[in-house]
C-alpha cells in the first residue's frame, strides 16, 4: 500500500478517469497535477495526496460527469440475480446464516467498541488548537543510583526558559493544592476537588473556555480566583449566570480573601488537566516557601513557536538547569509533548497529578479486539467454504451458461459484502444496547458518533475491508470449481479441509491465550490483595485532617480513644497508601562519603505500631515517657538497616541524622509495603516529632464495630471543624483502588475471552453440523453393522479434539511469554504455574467437545433406516 | 431562454479571468481566488463555474500550449468575451447606482467611516 514516490495517487486518478468526461481529462489531470506538486512542496506528501482525493471528489459535478452508457441495464439484472440467489441461500440454511451473521456481528461489535475506546484514549488534549506546540518540561533525577522521572519542576523555571530561549513564546505553570481548603461566600461553603494554581497565561496557552470574565486579565492578581460553571452552580445556585457574581469576595481557608474574576467552562473529560477552582500563581511567587529553584512543585508547560525545532530545544534543555542551580549534574530536563502526557506518563513520587492512562492497556485492548474480529472472520470463511459443496452445482451451471471466473468472484464477494453490511448494522445495534454496560466497566462515557462524517467513512471502510477479508478466499475457492466435474457429482467434499482445520486451530489458539491471560491476571490481582503487607489493613481507618485541624489532633485523639468501639488511635503524617515523602539528606554511622540513599519517612506517635499492627523486630518502640525520644529517636525498617550495612541487632544504637537532626536508631521494624506492588520495598524511617503537626489519624476499629467507629469519627470531626466534610478512608479500600486499572483490564479481558470462546464455538458448531451431514450415510452404515452411539460420537468428535489440542500446544508458549511480559511490571508477582495452562486447556477441550456433541449425538442417535432409505 | 444574471461567485471568477489574462485556467483561477478572498475553493467548483459562464457566453476558451510542469498536458485558457465585459460593467454600474441612493454613503464611497 505504501508508496513513497511523489506522484499523485494512482487510484484517485483511475477513479477520476472513470467518471470524467473524456474531453475534459487532459486539462483536469493537468490542473490537479499542478496543485498536487505545489502541495508536496509547501505541505507534505501525505497532505498533498489527501488534497488530491478531495479535488477528485469535487469533480463529481453534473457538468463534468460522463453521460452513462447503456450497458448498465444488463449488469443491473445480473446483480439482481446475484442478490436473489444470495438471499435464497441465506434463508435456506438458517443455522448457517444465523451463525455466520451472529458471530460476525458479535466480533464486529467488539471491534467497534474497542475502536471507540482507543479513539477516545487518543483524543486526549487534542482539543487545544495549538496542542502540537505545547510541551511539558519534565526532569529526570539520579538519586542513590536510581533514576527517577519527575513531572514537576521548580517554580522559577518557566520565566527563565522564556527569557533564555526565543522559541518559547509563553509558559504556564500548573500546580495542585493537595490539602485544599474550603471556599466560603456568605452562607455557602464548598470544598473544591481539584484545586489548581495556574499562571494567568492559562487561558491563552490552553483552550479552556471562559463563560464570564476576561481571560487576558484573569489571575494576574495574587488573590484572583476562577471557578468552573458546575462549581458556580454549587456555590451560587442554578441561576448564577444572571446573578452578577464576578467581582464577589470569597473567603478561602482562614487567611485569604479571593476575588472571583471569571467563570470557566468545565474542562472537557478528555483533558489531562482537570480543575474546578483555579488560583493565581502570583500568590505563590510572593508567599510560597516552595517557590524556589530547589523545590519541584509545578508542572511547567511551554508554548513554542510553530516553526521552532522541538528536538533541538530538547537537547539544549538537557543540562540547562545547571545555569540556575549548582551541583545539579544529576538533574536533566526534557520536553514531553502535550499529546503524549495522557498515555505515556510514568512519573515517580506522585509528581504527576494529572489524569493519565497507559499505552500498555491500549495495546492490550487493541490486541484483544483484533483477536475477536479474526476469530469471527475465520468462522465466516470456514462456514462459507464448508458450504461450498452445496453451491458447487450452482457454480457449475453458471459456468456452463457462460459466467466468467471474474463474474463469479464478484458474485461471491458481493454476497459477503451484503452479509457483512447486515452484520455491521446488527453490530451497531448491539453496541448501542451494550454501550452503557461497557461504559460502566471501563469508566468512560463513550457514545457512537453517528452524526460524524469521519465515523461513517470509517464504518464503510471497515465493512469493505472485513467483507474482503471474509469473502476473498471463499470467492476464489468456489469460482475455481470445474463445471464438468461438479455437475457429474465428482466433487471432493474434502476440498479446502486443511485450510478450515488451520483456521479452527488459529481460533482456538487465540481463545486459549485469552483464557490463560484471564486466569493469570485474576490470580495476580488476588495475590496483590491478599499479600501480607506487614501491617493489618482490616478495619483500619485513616482520617485526613484539613484546615486548622492538625493543631487540634491531640485533642481529637483523646476524644477518639474514649470511644468503646475503637481499639487504637495514632497520629501520623501520611496515609499508608503510596507514601512518597522522601529525602536524600541522610547521614549514618559508617556511611561511605558519596553513598546516597532515598529514605521515605513518616512522622508518627508512640501508638502507631500498635494501631497499625506492625511488628518490631529488635529494639523498643518510641516511648512517651522518655523525653529525648521526641528529638533523637528513629525507627527504621529492615531494608533501611540492611542498606546502611547493619543487621537488625547491630542497628540498635547506631547514629543516624535526617536533615541534619542527629539521633540514633532505637528499633527496627519488620518490612512492610508502603507503595503499590509495582515497587520494591525501600528504606523507611519513622520519627516522633510532636513539634511538627500531623495531618492524619489512624483509627483501628474493634471487630464488628466499624459502623460505630464511622459515626464516632464523624461526630468528633464535626466537633472540631463544623464547616468541612470529614474525609476518611478505609486503608484496605484505598489499597484496592491502587489497582483499579488492573481490575478494569481484568474485567474487560475476561469479557472478551468469553466472547472469543462463544464465537469460536459458534464456528465449531457450524462445522460439526456440516461434517455430520456429510457423513450421514457413513454413520448409518456403521450403525447397521453394530457400532454403538458412543463410538460414533467419539469418531466424530476426535477430529475436533485433535485440532483443539494442537491449538493448546501452540497457545501455551505464546501465553507464557506474553503474561511474563505483563508480570514484569510488578515487583511482587505470582509464578506462572503448569496448572493454569492445563486448566485452560481442559476448559477449551471441554467447551469444544460439548459444542460438537450437540451435533454429533444428534447424528449418532438417528435411526439408520432414515438415512439410508433415501437411496 | 439563456440565463444572464451573475451570481457573486460567478462575478468574482469572471473578474479573476480578466485579471489573470493569458494565465487564466481553472487551477490558476482557483489559486487566485483563494489568495484574494482567503476563502478556499476546490478546482472542481471553479471549473464548473467557468463551464457555466462559458455556456452563458461570458467566456470563451481554447486549449493552450503543452508545458513540461504538468506532464506535458495542455491547459484550457479562458478569456472574457465582449458580452462578458458588458455584463461585468452593467453589474458594477447597477451597484454604483444603488450606492448613490444610499443616503449615508451618497457621494463618499467610504467603508470604514460610518459603522
Amino acid at each position: 500500500m505504501k508508496q513513497h514516490k511523489t506522484i499523485p495517487p494512482a487510484l484517485a486518478q483511475r477513479f477520476l478517469l472513470r467518471f470524467l468526461r473524456v474531453d475534459l481529462a487532459e486539462e483536469v489531470l493537468g490542473d490537479l497535477d499542478e496543485k498536487f506538486y505545489i502541495n508536496v512542496k509547501t505541505k507534505s506528501l501525505f497532505k498533498a495526496k489527501i488534497n488530491y482525493w478531495y479535488q477528485v471528489f469535487h469533480y463529481l459535478r453534473p457538468f463534468a460527469i460522463r453521460k452513462s452508457e447503456s450497458m448498465y441495464s444488463t449488469s443491473c439484472a445480473m446483480y439482481k440475480s446475484y442478490f436473489k440467489i444470495g438471499w435464497r441461500n441465506l434463508l435456506k440454511n438458517k443455522t448457517y446464516s444465523l451463525i455466520n451473521i451472529g458471530g460476525l456481528s458479535i466480533g464486529l461489535a467488539c471491534c467497534i467498541a474497542i475502536g471507540l475506546y482507543i479513539w477516545d484514549e487518543f483524543s486526549y488534549d487534542r482539543f487545544h488548537t495549538r496542542y502540537r506546540d505545547i510541551y511539558r518540561v519534565v526532569d529526570q533525577q539520579v538519586m542513590g543510583g536510581d533514576i527517577f522521572n519527575i513531572a514537576a519542576t521548580p517554580g522559577p523555571l518557566g520565566s527563565a526558559l522564556t527569557s533564555d530561549f526565543p522559541e518559547v513564546q509563553q509558559f504556564c505553570r500548573v500546580s495542585r493544592m493537595r490539602s485544599a481548603g474550603i471556599l466560603q461566600h456568605g452562607e455557602s461553603a464548598v470544598e473544591p476537588q481539584e484545586l489548581l494554581v495556574v499562571d494567568n497565561t492559562f487561558f491563552r496557552v490552553f483552550d479552556f473556555k471562559l463563560i464570564q470574565g476576561n481571560g487576558e486579565k484573569a489571575l494576574r492578581e495574587p488573590n484572583d480566583v476562577v471557578i468552573t460553571q458546575s462549581m458556580a452552580a454549587k456555590f451560587f445556585g442554578p441561576d448564577w449566570q444572571s446573578a452578577g457574581i464576578i467581582g464577589k469576595q470569597i473567603q478561602f481557608s482562614d487567611d485569604r480573601v479571593l476575588t472571583l474574576v471569571a467563570i470557566a467552562e468545565d474542562p472537557p473529560t478528555n483533558s489531562h488537566i482537570q480543575f474546578d477552582v483555579l488560583l493565581s500563581c502570583r500568590y505563590d511567587e510572593l508567599n510560597s516557601p516552595y517557590y524556589n529553584w530547589n523545590s519541584n512543585n509545578y508542572h511547567t508547560y511551554v508554548l513554542l513557536d510553530p516553526n521552532a525545532d522541538a528536538q533541538a530545544l530538547n537537547s539544549k534543555l538537557y543540562k540547562h538547569l545547571s545555569k540556575y542551580i549548582s551541583n545539579t549534574t544529576d538533574i536533566t530536563l526534557s520536553l514531553q509533548a502535550l499529546s503524549d502526557i495522557y498515555l505515556y506518563s510514568d512519573f515517580d513520587f506522585q509528581t504527576d497529578w494529572s489524569k493519565t492512562s497507559d499505552i500498555v492497556y491500549v495495546q492490550i485492548f487493541l490486541a484483544v479486539g483484533l483477536i475477536v474480529l479474526l476469530i469471527a472472520i475465520s468462522n465466516f470463511v470456514n462456514l462459507s467454504t464448508a458450504r461450498a459443496t452445496k453451491r458447487a452445482k450452482e457454480v457449475g451451471v453458471r459456468k456452463v451458461i457462460g459466467a466468467l471466473h471474474k463474474q463469479l468472484v464478484s458474485q461471491f464477494l458481493s454476497e459477503s459484502l451484503t452479509l457483512t453490511s447486515l452484520s455491521v448494522c446488527l453490530a451497531l445495534f448491539l453496541l448501542q444496547l451494550l454501550l452503557p454496560l461497557l461504559n460502566s466497566i471501563a469508566s468512560k462515557s463513550l457514545h457512537i458518533p453517528f452524526q460524524e462524517p469521519y465515523f461513517l467513512f470509517a464504518i464503510i471502510g471497515f465493512t469493505v475491508t472485513v467483507s474482503l477479508m471474509a469473502g476473498i478466499y471463499p470467492a476464489f475457492h468456489l469460482s475455481n470449481f470445474q463445471p464438468a466435474k461438479v455437475l457429474k457429482g465428482l466433487f471432493a467434499s474434502r476440498s479446502g479441509q486443511l485450510f478450515r482445520q488451520t483456521l479452527v486451530v488459529g481460533q482456538f489458539t487465540f481463545s486459549v491465550i485469552l483464557i490463560i491471560g484471564t486466569i493469570v491476571i485474576y490470580k495476580q490481582l488476588t495475590f496483590l490483595q491478599n499479600k501480607n503487607l506487614g501491617f493489618d489493613k482490616s478495619r483500619l481507618l485513616y482520617v485526613a485532617l484539613k484546615n486548622d485541624l492538625p493543631s487540634k489532633a491531640l485533642l481529637m485523639k483523646t476524644d477518639l480513644q474514649n470511644q468503646a468501639s475503637i481499639a487504637g488511635v495514632s497520629l501520623a503524617s501520611n496515609n499508608l497508601i503510596d507514601v512518597v515523602r522522601s529525602t536524600g539528606a541522610v547521614e549514618w554511622e559508617g556511611k561511605v562519603s558519596d553513598d546516597k540513599i532515598l529514605l521515605t519517612h513518616m512522622n508518627v506517635d508512640y501508638d502507631f505500631l500498635s494501631t497499625t499492627g506492625m511488628t518490631l523486630l529488635t529494639g523498643r518502640n518510641i516511648s512517651p515517657s522518655i523525653s529525648s525520644d521526641t528529638v533523637s529517636a528513629y525507627l527504621v525498617n529492615e531494608t533501611a538497616a540492611k542498606r546502611m550495612g547493619w543487621n537488625p541487632t547491630e542497628a540498635l544504637g547506631k547514629k543516624l541524622a535526617m536533615w541534619g537532626y542527629k539521633g540514633e536508631v532505637i528499633g527496627v521494624v519488620k518490612d512492610f509495603h508502603f507503595r503499590p506492588m509495582t515497587a520494591t520495598i525501600e528504606p523507611f524511617l519513622f520519627r516522633y516529632w510532636p513539634r511538627e503537626s500531623c495531618s492524619g489519624l489512624f483509627v483501628r476499629a474493634k471487630a464488628n464495630q466499624v459502623q460505630q467507629v464511622i459515626s464516632a469519627v464523624e461526630k468528633i470531626y464535626k466537633k472540631y471543624d463544623a464547616k468541612s466534610t470529614p474525609y476518611y478512608q478505609f486503608v484496605d479500600e484505598g489499597l484496592q483502588n491502587q489497582y483499579r486499572r488492573e481490575q478494569n483490564t481484568a474485567r474487560i479481558v475476561s469479557c472478551f475471552s468469553v466472547i472469543a470462546i462463544v464465537v469460536s464455538c459458534l464456528g465449531l458448531f457450524g462445522l460439526a453440523t456440516y461434517t455430520s451431514e456429510q457423513r450421514v450415510k457413513e454413520i448409518g452404515i456403521r450403525k447397521v453393522l453394530g457400532a454403538s452411539v458412543s463410538s460414533i460420537v467419539r469418531l466424530l468428535s476426535q477430529d475436533f479434539a485433535k485440532l483443539v489440542i494442537i491449538a493448546i500446544l501452540i497457545a501455551s508458549p505464546i501465553a507464557w511469554w506474553s503474561m511474563n511480559y505483563w508480570l514484569q511490571d510488578f515487583a511482587y508477582k505470582i509464578n506462572l504455574e503448569w496448572w493454569m495452562f492445563v486448566l485452560s486447556g481442559v476448559a477449551a477441550i471441554g467447551i469444544a467437545l460439548l459444542t460438537v456433541s450437540l451435533q454429533t449425538v444428534k447424528a449418532a442417535v438417528i435411526n439408520p433406516a432414515k438415512n439410508l432409505g433415501s437411496e | 431562454m439563456k440565463e444572464t444574471r451573475l451570481g457573486e461567485f460567478e462575478e468574482v471568477i469572471l473578474l479573476l479571468v480578466g485579471i489573470l489574462g493569458e494565465g487564466a485556467y481553472a487551477f490558476k483561477i482557483a489559486e487566485e481566488f483563494e489568495s484574494q478572498t482567503g476563502r478556499s475553493v476546490s478546482i472542481g467548483a471553479t471549473h464548473s463555474t467557468l463551464d457555466r459562464l462559458e455556456n452563458k457566453g461570458f467566456l470563451k476558451s481554447e486549449m493552450g500550449k503543452a508545458t513540461a510542469e504538468r506532464g506535458g498536458r495542455r491547459k484550457r485558457i479562458f478569456t472574457i468575451t465582449a458580452l462578458g465585459k458588458r455584463v461585468l460593467k452593467e453589474s458594477k454600474d447597477f451597484k454604483m447606482a444603488l450606492w448613490e441612493q444610499y443616503p449615508a454613503f451618497a457621494g463618499k464611497l467610504n467603508y470604514g467611516g460610518v459603522m
